[in-house]
């Protein structure tokens, strides 16, 4: 071996030294786990808004609250169904031309016409007035303008259009315009001098999309990039001992979920699927899995949502024992090689989960020993996260476990109303609903008094808890390691965007 | 130069074949899998928080994904007829033009690991076979064995800590500068020269062994003067075949090594387009790779015909 | 098509002096990894499938001879349970790749014309197809199942035993007392078996004891695409791909299921008096 590291070091260093040295501008070179699917913004919008390339009407600071982005203010009349945004005068396309009322019609109406949350807003009609874009709902809807934060909706010039409306170009309105483009691994920016805020420090951008955690790992730990987002859980420990690196660690409003087809013959008793709630050790997978103790589901909500987590909930526990009794109440007995059997059929399912994040194998192997001891064979099934909602929909999902965004926009609501339904969600409840929580959404959208809508989120988050219709396993925290040249290092839990701007070189 | 022209009139049927087989292959594939196609490259097209079954409804009704399978595959082969290869349904760009972008990569990427590997395998080989029985040639042996044991991913990801992590002389990922490309063609090279050496261990002992060496050495030629002149020589012809057999493994390995450190090539491609299903994305990947490899077999059987133009005559 | 080297393709170039205390050295591995994969499972107690999520990457001891994997379960039973799949994945599909290569190898060098050149050239096309796309076509089928794995490597693999056979028989057959006993008459049948068997047995035996190994490491890089056993089966290439995450805090885990591979590869290695390709 030895003089196979000999030859290939020598190698390596012969390439590093006829490297040529780096650009006079520094890039800031960022990773993250993923990839650019396509300009359209429903594709990968997510990147271009978190590069800040592209703007949204409206943003959020971290605690979800609406702030302006490309809108200046917005105002709503007093029956709550007519909403006037101003846009920033002055705001400028990359390519130059003015940001108008027409376009912003446009990317609405774009997005509106598409599968996403925007589709589920009753809006009425929308149209572009001078420096300002009214938008009239058919009901009272309190939280439009964070729908209006969600990147399929950013604004992009009509250059960036071919004739038949696809998107060709990514010329939009933010601090960075895109300078190369190769899809779907990688795009850098540089600052855009014509945008309407204070310019950002930081001249050029880069991004890497890297699938895989070690990778990432090995790139914040060899300073080959400034910022690494979603770090895996096992490389966190290893890279908060680095003296290169900062690790910023914060929950975001994501939860991992088991969710659960309450119209499986096996699983319509709510006894049972109380019983695999209970059975899962919540505290043992967030430990050796997640490395985060701290991220142990309690309830679907973590305390980093103030406004939706209820401490008065009991929390969700580990007991196997009751599991086992609540089991044998709904008519489970012991059968052969210990898995239960109720009217000659032995209690197996199927779990189905996503590789796209490299957590929840484990987790689902987990689970799956877990749901054994108590007498349930499950079967893990590794899939793509298309086959989830492709289970939902023709029936054939037991049990599937995944990470769900609890705030598609900056208002939970929005999930909500996507995963909890009058016939469940593709990400939410499956062969169960409840009128009482129907309804509850329902006037939430309405409900302008500040005391009433803490009563009906409270009563959404209990209807929740005592259903088991989706179990939480555990909360999500967001790991992203930042490089000690780097200053003015802050994480917005939301993922809306990398804060590039704030940002500046320490040295 | 009968020799050549029949063995590239060969490859140029190889060819053929292989462009067919990939069709038949991929088409299985798009007819029999189970699971949704719609759902599939709904989820790579919006990602795990926006799949939902409005986005896979809106998916087929786009691709027409209901047409009959027969009216699709016709479609597809009319179009590479005219050496079209369709649209990546993910992405909606053109396939040629995308993998036109990832060839170079690929290309770079074994080239770089088999022009490595020539430099490393065949001279330890010579070594171990100048020290043949020693302890020299066992632990020859037993790098080879344990390289062929470990995965490429391991070997790649032991490489990344060594000289990106500890030593920071080297990139960990990406396709930035020359300096990118050494650990993944690296990775590759020490697979591919773990066996080469060993064949080349082989062949130059039997040659060190034969008549006219034992010859040579009567004549008074000094160790080191026998094996440059006549046993690395006679070595040189089967270890250059042998390398059209390591061949297949380089294309596979391409495709792991290229997930490791990110590099934008056509494995990389194909395992994406997989686990979406975007089925003329996987028809052009595997048909560019399996033309791949059939180019660099033509390049090595030129080179054979080079090194020793008897294996011209001698082969069929 | 690539000729094959005849020296590597007829095996053996014995190493002088100590080839006896190689082979016995490479009988010793191979002993040793069927001893574990026979009778471990009999002998260790510990499920392999049991989980212990607080006592996940335990070092040796306490219990735990070679400590715990990522979800606390005891290494040891893991690799003496994956060694019977692993080692059984390999030698099925060995087999199953050798008997269709070594039937139409030596169809082709016995028929030699155009069903020569016709096989010739379908195995020339079906190496050229990434085996790793055969596998993943099928893998689709039945995700994480034992069948799309096992079909898939031998369906990429028979193209090996094909060349080999094809090539030394056809150069045996050309042979004059071959010739001879084909002109008296002699079928087909008895040709192979008098003449053209003992000539394949040395390189056929190194083949096989080689795709064996290959067979684990392909299991392995599958499921670092994505597409491998599904857990929680204990297999060594499976077992390399879940604890590679783990490689910093637990590098001995990680090294395990490779090193018993290792042993593997080079105990055949001496033993058949060949090396890995």
């Amino acid at each position: 071996m030895n003089p196979i590291v000999r030859l290939a070091a020598a190698f390596g260093l012969l390439l590093a030294f006829t490297c040529p040295a780096a650009a006079e501008t520094r890039t800031l070179r960022i990773a993250s786990p993923w990839e650019i699917t396509g300009l359209d913004p429903a594709r990968s919008g997510y990147i271009f808004a978190r590069m800040q390339v592209a703007e949204t009407l409206v943003t959020a600071d971290g605690a979800g609250r609406p702030l302006p982005g490309l809108a200046r203010s917005w105002s709503v009349s007093p029956d709550g169904s007519s909403w006037t945004f101003e846009l920033r005068p002055g705001a400028v396309f990359h390519d130059g031309t003015p940001v108008t009322a027409q376009a912003v019609v446009h990317a609405l109406e774009r997005a509106r016409s598409r599968p996403g949350p925007l589709a589920g807003v009753p809006i009425a009609r929308m149209r572009a007035e001078a420096g300002a874009v009214t938008i009239r709902t058919e009901r009272p809807f309190v939280s439009l303008p964070a729908f209006l934060a969600h990147y399929e909706t950013i604004v992009l010039a009509p250059s960036a259009y071919d004739d038949a409306g696809a998107v060709v170009a990514m010329v939009a309105t933010g601090p960075f315009r895109v300078e190369t483009l190769q899809p779907p691994l990688s795009l850098t920016t540089v600052r855009f001098d014509g945008w309407w805020g204070e310019p950002p420090a930081i001249e050029r951008a880069s991004y890497l999309a890297v699938p895989r955690g070690e990778t990432r790992a090995a790139m914040a730990e060899s300073g080959q990039a400034e910022l690494v987002f979603v770090l895996a859980p096992e490389t966190v420990d290893r890279l908060r001992r680095s003296p290169r690196v900062v690790v910023h660690s914060q929950p975001i409003p994501r939860s991992r979920v088991l969710k659960l087809n309450a119209g499986h013959p096996f699983l319509a008793d709510p006894r049972v699927r109380e019983a695999i709630s209970l059975a899962i050790d919540r505290e043992g997978i967030a430990a050796a899995i997640l490395r985060s103790p701290a991220s142990t589901a309690t309830q679907l909500y973590p305390p980093s949502l103030p406004d939706w987590h209820v401490p008065g909930l009991p929390p969700l526990a580990h007991d196997p024992g009751r599991a086992g009794r609540l089991l044998a109440e709904a008519g489970w007995a012991p059968g052969p090689g210990g898995i239960l059997v109720k009217d000659g059929a032995p209690f197996r399912l199927t779990l189905r989960t996503a590789s796209e994040r490299p957590e929840q194998p484990p987790m689902a192997a987990a689970i799956q020993a877990q749901l054994r001891e108590v007498g349930i064979d499950v079967t893990v099934a590794i899939a793509n996260s298309g086959d989830i909602p492709a289970g939902h929909r023709d029936g054939t999902l037991e049990l599937a476990l995944f990470a769900r965004t609890l705030m598609l926009v900056p208002d939970p609501l929005a999930t909500l109303l996507q995963d909890y339904g009058p016939s469940g969600g593709d990400w939410g409840a499956m062969g169960w609903s409840d009128p009482a929580l129907v309804e509850a959404l329902h006037r939430l959208g309405g409900e302008t008094d500040p005391q009433a809508r803490a009563r009906l989120r409270a009563e959404v988050a209990t209807i929740l808890h005592g259903a088991h219709a989706v179990l939480p396993v555990a909360w999500f925290d967001y790991h992203v390691a930042a490089s000690r040249r780097l200053a003015g290092v802050s994480v917005d839990p939301l993922e809306l965007s990398y804060r590039l701007g704030g940002m500046r070189w320490a040295d | 130069m009968g020799g050549l022209t029949r063995a590239l009139g060969g490859r140029l049927v190889q060819a053929a074949l292989v462009a067919l087989l990939v069709g038949i292959a991929c088409f299985a594939m798009v007819e029999f899998l189970p699971g949704d196609q719609a759902y599939r490259i709904a989820a790579g097209r919006y990602g795990e928080d926006l799949v939902s079954t409005a986005a896979a409804d809106a998916v087929r009704l786009e691709l027409g994904l209901d047409r009959p399978w027969w009216e699709r595959l016709g479609a597809w082969l009319a179009a590479l007829a005219r050496l079209d290869l369709g649209v990546s349904l993910v992405t909606g760009e053109r396939v040629a033009h995308e993998i036109g972008h990832q060839l170079g990569h690929t290309l770079l990427l074994s080239l770089a690991a088999l022009a490595l590997s020539v430099l490393l395998g065949p001279p330890l080989g010579v070594l171990a076979a100048a020290r043949a029985g020693t302890a020299w040639d066992l632990a020859g042996m037993s790098a080879a064995a344990a390289l062929r044991a470990l995965p490429a991913f391991a070997v790649g990801v032991a490489l990344t800590w060594i000289f990106a992590v500890r030593l920071g002389l080297l990139p960990a990922a990406g396709a930035e500068g020359p300096a990118a490309a050494v650990l993944p063609a690296l990775t590759l090279a020490l697979g591919l020269a773990a066996a080469s050496s060993r064949v080349t261990r082989d062949v130059a002992l039997s040659v060190m062994r034969s008549p006219w060496v034992a010859f040579a050495r009567t004549k008074g030629l000094g160790e080191a003067a026998v094996v440059r002149r006549h046993a690395l020589r006679n070595a040189a012809a089967p270890v250059t075949a042998y390398l059209g057999i390591q061949l297949a493994w380089l294309v596979e390995g391409v495709v792991v090594v290229e997930s490791v450190f990110v590099w934008p090539g056509i494995g990389h491609a194909l395992v994406h387009a997989v686990v979406a299903r975007d089925v003329p994305m996987i028809q052009g990947t595997a048909l560019v790779l399996g033309l791949l490899f059939v180019l660099l077999n033509a390049l090595v059987d030129l080179l054979c015909i080079l090194i020793d133009p008897r294996a011209g005559e001698r082969r069929r | 098509m690539t000729a094959i080297p005849e020296t590597s393709a007829a095996g053996a170039v014995p190493a002088p002096g100590s080839a006896r205390g190689r082979r016995a050295l490479g009988a010793g591995l191979l002993l040793a990894v069927g001893l574990l994969a026979l009778a471990g499972p009999w002998l260790i107690d510990a499920d392999p499938l049991r989980q212990d999520l607080r006592a996940a990457l335990r070092g040796p001891g306490g219990g735990h001879p070679l400590g715990t994997d990522h979800l606390g379960r005891d290494m040891l039973a893991r690799l003496a349970h994956a060694a019977r799949l692993s080692l059984g994945l390999g030698a099925a599909t060995v087999l199953t790749a050798a008997v269709p290569g070594v039937l139409l190898g030596l169809a082709a060098a016995w028929r030699g014309g155009a069903v020569d050149r016709a096989l010739g050239a379908l195995c020339a096309s079906v190496m050229a197809l990434p085996g790793l796309l055969l596998v993943l076509v099928l893998a689709g089928f039945a995700p994480g199942a034992f069948w799309p794995l096992y079909v898939g490597l031998a369906l990429a693999s028979w193209v090996e035993y094909f060349r080999v056979v094809r090539a030394v028989a056809a150069s045996r057959l050309a042979r004059p007392d071959v010739e001879a006993a084909r002109l008296l008459g002699f079928g087909p049948a008895h040709v192979v078996r008098r003449h053209l068997l003992p000539d394949l047995v040395g390189p056929l035996a190194t083949l096989m004891a080689f795709g064996l190994a290959a067979t684990v490491v392909a299991v392995s890089s599958l499921s670092f695409v994505g597409i491998g056993l599904r857990p929680p089966t204990p297999e060594w290439g499976n077992m390399m791909t879940e604890l590679l995450p783990y490689h910093a805090e637990a590098p001995l885990q990680l090294l395990m299921p490779g090193t018993l591979l290792f042993a593997t590869v080079l105990g055949l290695a001496l033993v058949c008096g060949r090396e890995p390709s």
